[in-house]
């Protein structure tokens, strides 16, 4: 029974964390309808420079994590201003901008960092003790932190003007724009969003799980499969979807050792896909 | 004259939908382009807003070129735009939708203009939080036209607003044009419906083909506007 609850709360945090890299990762395919293959490569991203401030540069854990968020976020505004907001509409183009931007991400922190992973270490340490259940505290800054977070996007998507606007933009593009709302300002808005907060997961969790130039595969292979499990652009799917692989993931790691848990989720997306293509909570693609 | 097309032209591909047409629209009048179905008018309108590009003549707004205004700058500068089909944004609430249409003018401004919308049109009331894309059709068409109508525009594009809408909404719809034009509000509208459209209309232009066939006040076009070959 304490293994079982033990498990439930990580799983739970691993939903949280995931949770923000997914909602990233939708946002960006439901507003603009690109796949960002750079999503994990953001994550990889704030873990780095949340280190580099902590380690280098000296500057309290909390500081180092702003920075990582404002980093990856000013990166992606300037990457989607640049160069994805030209070929928005021509998907091939966009996959292969995304990727490019992850291989130069990812090749530069080895260059500068090297292949190995860092020693960045989370500041807080230690367990809260619920009868005989213990919670690494740990798992639980990083999912208050993370809920605060998906809390504060839901926030901005439906109680501002321009979460609304966005919201306009994924649903009808072009009658959005006849309403006077500017895809120019709002795209780049949108895309600094998400890998902002891709940004601050990443300055989150490689203290406590890893931090190497590897790191952002796994990220972004878990943040395809949640937003797949949820339905691609929906923003409630992937979030239920990660808190539904993070507690798998938890579960099966426990109960059956670690690689049988991305099996599972497979076999659970590979099902869901023959039985409900739109995925949880997803609606039907547009057209391209 | 607030809006006024010159020798428009416009093209998909290589059918021309436009040939050469001009309109005048005065300030504070309510013109109303009639024809079939081919006929041109959602092409005009698409034009002047900007989701269409022209491929020859001019479009001058409020003594402005649009030529090279792009779409989204266009409403900004006053122009409201209703689409043919409703269209509204199906995941927003009813709220949501109208005020998509007030971006970035302000709290004040927004909220002057959902009560007045709200007072317009009791429905959206009753239907605020809703999705939009779980209403019928004619209350679609209510939300579209608040949403068009939530900056106060200077001047209303309306594209088929009243077409397959039961009587009920019909005149919901014409109330409101009125009471916004009441305001100050030019409205251009396209119709296969004249016989409501023309009670609102000052004057018209009879289209066909691509063409504008005739033009004058609404008395001097009605007969040519309800003839057949042009509904």
């Amino acid at each position: 029974m304490e293994q079982f609850l033990q498990a439930g709360i990580i799983g739970i945090s691993l939903g949280a964390q995931y949770a923000l890299l997914a909602l990233g990762f939708t946002l960006i395919f439901g507003i603009l309808g690109v796949v960002n293959f750079s999503h994990g490569g953001f994550y990889m991203l704030g873990g780095y420079v949340a280190y580099a401030c902590v380690d280098r540069l000296g500057v309290p854990y909390p500081v180092a994590v702003l920075a990582a968020v404002g980093t990856t976020a000013a990166l992606g505004w300037v990457f989607e201003l640049l160069l994805i907001e030209r070929l928005v509409d021509d998907h091939l183009a966009t996959l292969m901008l995304t990727l490019g931007l992850y291989l130069v991400m990812s090749t530069a922190m080895l260059e500068v960092f090297g292949p190995l992973a860092m020693d960045f270490r989370f500041p807080i340490t230690g367990a809260l003790r619920f009868g005989p259940v213990y919670a690494p505290l740990e798992n639980l800054v990083v999912l208050g932190i993370c809920l605060t977070a998906i809390m504060g996007l839901w926030l901005v998507l439906f109680r501002t003007d321009i979460g609304r606007a966005l919201r306009a933009l994924a649903d009808d593009r072009a009658v959005a724009m006849a309403q006077g709302l500017r895809p120019k300002l709002l795209f780049p808005a949108a895309f600094a969003l998400a890998t902002g907060l891709a940004g601050l997961t990443g300055a989150l969790v490689t203290p406590i799980l890893s931090l190497s130039p590897g790191v952002a595969d796994p990220v972004l292979a878990t943040s395809f499969l949640t937003v797949i499990l949820g339905g691609l652009g929906s923003l409630g799917g992937a979030a239920l979807a990660a808190f539904i692989v993070g507690i798998v993931e938890a579960y099966s790691s426990v109960y059956f050792g670690g690689s049988i848990g991305a099996l599972i989720l497979f076999v659970l997306v590979l099902l869901l896909l023959v039985f409900r293509p739109t995925g949880l909570l997803g609606r039907e693609v547009r057209g391209a | 004259m607030l809006l006024k097309i010159e020798n428009l032209h416009v093209r998909y591909g290589g059918i021309e939908a436009l040939s050469g047409i001009s309109i005048d629209v005065p300030e504070g009048e309510t013109v109303l382009l009639v024809g079939a179905n081919g006929a041109g008018k959602s092409s005009t309108i698409n034009a002047v807003i900007g989701l269409v590009p022209a491929a020859g003549g001019r479009i001058v707004f409020d003594g402005a070129d649009l030529g090279s205004v792009p779409c989204e700058r266009r409403a900004r500068l006053g122009i409201g735009y209703s689409p043919e089909g409703r269209r509204v944004f199906p995941t927003l609430s009813v709220t949501d939708n109208v005020l998509s249409g007030a971006f970035g003018l302000g709290r004040v401004n927004q909220k002057e203009a959902l009560d007045w919308l709200f007072s317009v049109f009791p429905l959206l009331v009753d239907r605020a939080k809703q999705p939009a894309g779980q209403l019928s059709g004619g209350q679609q068409q209510i939300v579209a036209i608040s949403r068009a109508m939530a900056s106060f525009p200077r001047l209303l594009l309306l594209d088929e607003p009243f077409l397959g809408l039961a009587p009920v909404w019909i005149k919901q719809i014409s109330d409101a044009i009125l009471a916004l034009r009441a305001r100050g509000t030019t409205v251009l509208m396209t119709e296969q419906m004249a016989r409501p459209a023309l009670k609102l209309a000052t004057r018209g232009y009879v289209m066909r083909g691509g063409e504008v066939r005739r033009s004058g006040t609404v008395e001097e076009i009605r007969d040519l506007a309800l003839a057949d070959e042009y509904l």
